[in-house]
């Protein structure tokens, strides 16, 4: 396992909330990716001892208070998904990228469903299919992290 | 020194499989109850508000750092775009100008008019509001409201509440203010309603955002007098918006048999997905909203002796 420090975890995580703050045009907006959910998920699942759900829920917090959604809202899904993925980490081992990809699969469509069970709740419209279009370009942001930073299951010697 | 090594790889990998405090399920319900109730904080009172202020004007810069590409973008087609086109432009603009300086020029006189007349009758003066220049700086970050980001702020005396236009009519409300920037919910946003009058007969009304670019106008009788094409221009009634903005044109009316009411769907007539400029018009002061206090002890005669002595007075001047 290669060495992660705590500052690589954050700064990514910064970075990640960075992106969504990128200003995207016109119909781009529908497609973009839950950066901070995706790298979140990368390194609760590849070093569960620095990252865990008090920071999944940190970060959903942001979340809220940059993108101006009702607080608390990304921090509870967060927070729910992030549990999910964790309870099942050690076992993540044993998958190949294919079984990972549909896990991590999984868990998206997990945190969309919280929000989009908080929003029926608020009182927001119904929203139509294209809300579960991050889903898709989450997911390839995943191949993306594991192809640029290596997948979870590294040796730890050679 | 690789004793060392070691030690401090076990010392980091030991806790990660063994000791990790608590577990992740009561993490997991701590965390969720810490939310549910911000949530519930933040959607019944106003606590938070200032704590989402104080975060937002902290990230600042970070949003400036993200803007950037975008503005560059736009500088550079700008610069890029054709030379013919800034004069074709220009030659418009001039042209526009100069019929708005001519209706302009009829405008100072029936204002006048219209002022001279509003005393003449003991009426209230309609009071010019004030506005700020804004640009929209982006769209809200979830893409499913009908938000936009403006760069004004509470630095510039924005409030909450104010209604913004742009050259062809209203496009909605400021409803956060932060310190740099405000969020400004368009009319299309279900969130939204705005107060209405049908231009052709003056029909009062009230239009909701359907939250799909269209305005709806609810609770109308089947046989309410609207077209298709019809204009809907603001009635000022709530003292936010100014009256006689306009808002949408008529485009559908469906009759439902079943349904007591019409169902009446209307397009905003402002660029309402527009990138542009725009006006925040500043909200009317107290006094200026309250209604002109009735005078109950003076009886009728009185009232009209002081009107004809006020039109005296008037023609005396």
């Amino acid at each position: 396992m290669r060495h992660t420090s705590l500052i690589t975890v954050y700064l990514t995580l910064l970075i990640a909330l960075l992106c969504q703050l990128f200003p995207w045009v016109g119909q781009g907006i529908i497609f973009r990716p839950d950066f901070m959910l995706v790298i979140l998920l990368y390194w609760l699942l590849r070093a569960p001892n620095l990252c865990n759900v008090g920071t999944a829920w940190l970060a959903g917090l942001l979340v809220d208070l940059a993108t101006g959604s009702l607080l608390g809202q990304h921090a509870l899904s967060f927070t729910i998904t992030a549990f999910v993925a964790l309870s099942y980490q050690r076992r993540l081992v044993l998958f190949n990228s294919w079984q990972l990809a549909g896990y991590v699969f999984a868990l998206l469509i997990i945190e969309r469903s919280v929000i989009l069970l908080l929003k029926l709740f608020a009182g927001n419209e119904s929203p139509s299919l294209a809300y579960f279009w991050p889903i898709v370009t989450g997911l390839l942001l995943w191949q993306f992290m594991i192809l640029m930073f290596g997948g979870l299951t590294r040796p730890k010697t050679t | 020194m690789l004793k060392g090594v070691h030690q401090k790889l076990e010392a980091q990998q030991t806790p990660a499989f063994f000791t990790r405090g608590a577990s992740a399920f009561s993490r997991m319900v701590f965390f969720s109850a810490l939310s549910i109730s911000i949530m519930a904080v933040d959607a019944r009172f106003n606590y938070l508000s200032q704590v989402r202020q104080a975060f937002i004007a902290a990230l600042h810069p970070i949003e400036i750092v993200a803007n950037a590409p975008g503005e560059w973008y736009r500088d550079v087609k700008k610069y890029f775009s054709a030379h013919n086109e800034l004069v074709q432009e220009n030659y418009a603009l001039k042209q526009q100008a100069f019929e708005h300086q001519v209706m302009l020029q009829r405008l100072s006189t029936v204002q006048a008019e219209n002022v001279h007349l509003r005393s003449l009758l003991n009426g209230n003066i309609p009071i010019q509001p004030k506005a700020v220049l804004g640009e929209i700086s982006h769209m809200g970050r979830d893409p499913f409201t009908h938000v936009v980001v403006v760069n004004r702020g509470s630095q510039h005396n924005i409030k909450a509440g104010q209604a913004v236009v742009d050259s062809k009519g209203v496009i909605g409300q400021v409803t956060r203010v932060y310190p740099f920037t405000s969020e400004v919910t368009l009319i299309t946003d279900k969130e939204l309603s705005i107060p209405i009058q049908i231009e052709r007969n003056q029909l009062r009304a009230i239009a909701f955002g359907e939250g799909n670019n269209t305005l709806d106008i609810p609770y109308l009788p089947t046989n309410v007098d609207i077209k298709v094409g019809d204009k809907l221009v603001t009635s000022g009634i709530d003292g936010i918006y100014p009256a006689g903005l306009a808002v949408a044109t008529v485009t559908k009316i469906l009759q439902n048999t079943e349904s007591p009411f019409a169902k009446i769907v209307s397009t905003p007539i402002a660029g309402v997905g527009n990138h542009t400029q725009l006006l925040l018009l500043a909200l009317p002061d107290a006094e200026e909203i309250s209604a002109p206090q009735p005078e109950p002890e003076l009886k009728p005669e009185v009232a009209i002796d002081r009107k004809k002595n006020k039109v005296k007075q008037n023609a005396s001047h």
